[in-house]
């Protein structure tokens, strides 16, 4: 199976294998790991320079991280504020309880228009939902218009990050797919070459398709507004050209206020891309007339976000601004990539994000997919406390393997069940240490170390020696010292 | 969930439900902590400099002239643009629509009549000196939005009375919020293919920015 | 977590008692690094009282879901220091456990007698380096290592307890020692507890790529305040004859002219 094949299949994460499996592929692919740590590190280097800059860094993100908890606190008002402000300026608001829904009404609305063409900017939403395919089972043709997403669309692959969604693929492999797909015979690798003949592809399909799909960074609930962030300038083609606009966008993703975009703005492109800010940022409000898409719809999206709004502890996931920083910073993600998720949303967000959207009945061994290190709460804009998080749901999915036949299979459950018992008492403990170093000399060398061990501890000798146990503890050490009167 | 109830009763209904009934939220708003730089330190002048520097940063040409002289400064960037055909939006002072070029004035032109245009000539809301940002409120001599996407070269008029230091003092210059803005920080830009940095994708690839030194 | 103010005395009156928490897999694999810790402290002037009924803090039970044995463990923890001045601990990731955990799992327990406890129990946790330079003030202990060292700064040390420069003003004074800087500092080893062995390859590619660097620092010793990392960089070292060892800073601060440091056999 090809690497793209092999990807689109894995991106469903009611489908893909658990995290562990599906990181081997990609620790084994040196020229992926490559591409993902250079980004990585391009991308690290400059927002470390740039938060540097930043004296009140850390006072923006304390702002930031309340104006989103304080959202999601009184979110059903907010929705119902930009509702009313979006349709009093002359846009259409529908509300889609699950994915599938939200496919439906976009398929919906075009075809109500007339349309059966749509270029689309770059959203994590309609990957989310899967919509590309619902819309041309539909027979709606969609043109993804983010060099990236071309990259992918045209070389039938899948996003591995949300920022730089095609950062596992490089030069060569872009000429080969541009130069197959769009025919162009002589084409060069260099970037400058690609993105010209990306612009030139792109350019007769701005002009002519009629409507457009977006997803939206924010709303704006005092206004009715929709703000959208970008480097490229696609969105802005797509946003001002066609007669029909279609925004689809998850329900957490509202702010109170304009001046809110204050602080956001400040944030989001130092933490994305490493720049004070990005090139363009566009925001409209409902319909303009003589100015961009006279017809107008946002399709709000549930899809699992209200129920991950009632748990205390990860509320704060639906806190996320979508800037990737987590991932960049995260020495996970660093090696594996994103595809390993088997998700959409990869990276830490999406250890803790699509676990929840599967109501926890899939991509169970995403929470586990972290040394807990934190390097990405450190990151985070708005302090979402991935760790804290993390933990949580590594609760949760335990909870329910406890009521599951399959712990009775797992040696790792039993070991941990053993060594409670064996840290109730100290007698116990004491007695399982001598227990353990005389079943341990089996596997100890001469020179007092193990080199392999069954069952999990070959997960942990498969790299690493272990040192064998010393023939006193700590605590018989201790006892052969004089006690002093007390 | 009863089959009858509209999506949006019920998506309203599990938010509530989850939320639980909370207080309305303007009390709590007005609590948020903020203490972020919301004024900067620099004076006019300094300002004016940071925002030159910014723009040259990206690329962007800058240059001065005194409030009279504007016609002139433009004509002569128009000039030096080697370019010929320009699109101008229908609120434009018609003393910037310098002599011996080709003039379309923006009435609801057609896409395909601004792609043959080879630049546009603009004024601007604000300038945002800490990272070179210009704002567009899309006002009648600001223009349509396509006006300042579609053609490759964008010359626009920003005078040093409206550039603020930072992001804050911009949000605090709307009296009330805009229904359209485009922030501009830099030409277009793409960094997809192994984080090269690749400027002018979608949107004009030049940009000349005609800084007035009107009193601040 | 703001670390109570409390008045540093170098000619403390009475003996200053700790009661030292020594970790369930310090206690089981390096007792070098306990002894260690009681001979430093020793020198200092400080008593070191030893509970016999500790066993764990519950981490790797917290840590991989396993919450309910977590509570049990850190209620006995908490109970069993009531009388204690002091409780000190020679790794990171236990105290950050504590300090991070605790309160969410008591709350979840929602005892309030024992809520009380572990608010007492609290500002009485010191890790090692915090309680010689916070509690004791010193940074000089009178060590002499001579050997070149590395510094590897542990997840839950650095961003978990905000140990900050600490180690390094430790090690600045210990006489001999060559300290040479990590690259990538900040970046996780990849053991993360049972992360090591839940995604063990995932695990070893962090581990390869941290060892590159400690490897390039020329080192003959990697050293830092956390066995559990040092359990598994120096297990990948011994499994590849790499030329360098680990060593817990307790060892290399107890160590002196007389009484060089003690090492694993």
């Amino acid at each position: 199976m090809s690497h793209a094949a092999a990807a689109r299949a894995v991106l469903d994460p009611a489908h893909a294998p658990p995290f562990p499996k599906a990181a081997l592929p990609v620790l084994r692919n040196p020229q992926l790991r490559k591409n993902v740590a250079h980004a990585i590190d391009v991308i690290q280097s400059k927002r470390a320079r740039l938060v540097a800059e930043k004296t009140d860094w850390q006072e923006l993100r304390a702002s930031a991280s309340a104006i989103r908890a304080h959202v999601l606190d009184h979110l059903a008002e907010y929705l119902e504020q930009f509702e009313a402000r979006c349709t009093a300026a002359g846009g259409k608001v529908h509300w889609a309880r699950d994915g599938a829904e939200a496919n439906r009404l976009v398929a919906g609305i075009l075809r109500d228009e007339g349309v059966n063409q749509a270029i689309k900017i770059k959203t994590m939403t309609s990957a989310e939902t899967q919509m590309n395919p619902a819309l041309e089972a539909a027979g709606i043709s969609v043109f993804e218009t983010d060099l990236a997403e071309i990259i992918l669309q045209l070389g039938e692959d899948e996003p591995s990050h949300i920022v730089v969604p095609a950062l596992h693929v490089n030069r060569a492999q872009v000429r080969e797919i541009f130069s197959r797909r769009m025919e162009i015979p002589d084409l060069k690798d260099d970037p400058q070459v690609l993105t010209a003949a990306a612009r030139h592809y792109l350019r007769q399909k701005f002009l002519t398709v009629p409507a457009a799909i977006s997803g939206a960074n924010f709303f704006i609930a005092e206004t009715g507004a929709v703000a959208i962030v970008e480097s490229e300038g696609n969105g802005r083609m797509c946003l001002t050209l066609p007669r029909v606009m279609v925004t689809l966008a998850g329900i957490e993703k509202v702010l109170p206020r304009f001046a809110d975009l204050e602080v956001m703005l400040q944030l989001l492109a130092r933490s994305a891309t490493g720049e004070r800010m990005n090139p363009y940022t566009s925001l409209w409000t409902g319909v303009t007339a003589g100015d961009g898409p006279q017809s107008f719809h946002v399709v709000l999206l549930d899809n699992g976000r209200s129920e991950i709004l009632k748990r205390k502890t990860e509320r704060q996931t639906l806190k996320c601004i979508r800037c990737a920083a987590c991932m960049n910073a995260c020495p996970v993600y660093r090696q594996t990539g994103g595809h390993a998720y088997g998700s959409v949303y990869p990276g830490p967000i999406g250890a803790i994000f699509t676990p929840q959207l599967m109501r926890l009945e899939h991509a169970q061994s995403l929470p586990y997919a972290s040394s807990l290190c934190a390097a990405c709460y450190e990151v985070c804009p708005v302090k979402i406390n991935i760790p804290e998080v993390l933990l949580e749901l590594r609760a949760r999915v335990t909870d329910r393997e406890r009521r599951s036949f399959g712990k009775f299979f797992d040696p790792l459950y039993w070991g941990l069940r053993v060594a409670n018992l064996l840290f109730s008492r100290a007698w116990l403990f004491t007695a399982a240490q001598r227990l353990g170093r005389i079943g341990l000399r089996f596997f100890t060398r001469r020179d007092g170390w193990i080199h392999s061990l069954p069952s999990v501890g070959a997960r942990w000798t498969m790299t690493r020696d272990l040192r064998g146990m010393p023939s006193q503890s700590f605590r018989q050490w201790w006892d052969t010292r004089p006690k002093e009167g007390r | 969930m009863s089959a009858r109830m509209s999506p949006r009763e019920a998506v309203l209904n599990r938010v509530r439900a989850a939320t639980g009934n909370a207080a309305p939220a303007a009390e709590s708003y007005a609590q948020l902590p903020r203490n972020y730089i919301r004024r900067g330190t620099l004076d006019a002048e300094e300002r004016v400099q940071l925002m030159i520097e910014r723009l040259r940063e990206y690329d962007a040409e800058v240059v001065e002239c005194a409030p009279g002289e504007l016609p002139a400064a433009i004509a002569a960037q128009l000039a030096r643009s080697g370019r010929h055909r320009f699109v101008a939006p229908a609120g434009l002072p018609s003393e910037w629509l310098a002599e011996g070029f080709e003039w379309k004035v923006d009435r609801q032109l057609e896409a395909a009549e601004i792609e043959q245009t080879e630049g546009v000539v603009t004024a601007a809301f604000c300038g945002v000196a800490n990272s070179g940002t210009i704002v567009l409120h899309h006002s009648p001599p600001e223009g349509r939005r396509i006006l300042t996407l579609l053609p490759d070269w964008h010359l626009c008029t920003l005078r040093a009375s409206q550039v603020v230091e930072t992001f804050p003092e911009y949000f605090s210059r709307c009296e009330q919020a805009p229904a359209l803005v485009t922030w501009i920080s830099g030409p277009s830009a793409t960094a997809d293919i192994e984080m090269t940095r690749i400027k002018g994708v979608h949107g004009p690839r030049f940009l000349v920015v005609i800084l007035v030194r009107d009193r601040s | 977590m703001a670390l109570p103010n409390l008045p540093v005395r170098k000619d403390w009156p009475q003996p200053m008692r700790v009661s030292l928490f020594i970790t369930c897999y310090n206690d089981t694999l390096y007792p070098e690094t306990g002894r260690a810790v009681v001979r430093l402290l020793e020198r200092l002037g400080v008593k070191v009282d030893f509970h016999p009924g500790q066993t764990c803090c519950g981490q790797m039970h917290a840590n991989t879901g396993f919450r309910r044995e977590a509570f049990s463990q850190a209620r006995r923890l908490i109970r069993l220091y009531r009388d204690a001045e002091y409780v000190l601990i020679p790794s990171s990731s236990c105290v950050a456990m504590m300090r991070d955990q605790y309160p969410g799992l008591v709350d979840e327990l929602g005892d309030p007698a024992l809520r009380k406890e572990l608010n007492a129990f609290l500002p009485k946790v010191f890790e090692l380096s915090e309680f010689l330079i916070d509690r004791l003030g010193v940074e000089d202990v009178g060590a002499y290592f001579p050997h070149r060292v590395t510094y590897h700064a542990s997840c839950h040390g650095l961003r978990g307890i905000h140990l900050g420069d600490r180690p390094f003003r430790l090690l600045a004074k210990v006489r001999g020692l060559e300290h040479v800087s990590l690259a990538n500092l900040d970046r996780c080893c990849g053991f993360g507890g049972t992360f090591s062995v839940k995604n063990a390859e995932v695990s070893s590619a962090m581990m390869a790529v941290k060892l590159q660097d400690v490897l390039a620092t020329g080192a003959e010793y990697c050293t830092a305040l956390d066995n559990s990392c040092l359990m598994h960089l120096g297990g990948a070292m011994h499994r590849q004859f790499a030329g360098m060892k680990t060593i817990h800073m307790a060892q290399i601060l107890a160590s002196t002219e007389h009484s060089p440091a003690e090492e694993f056999a």
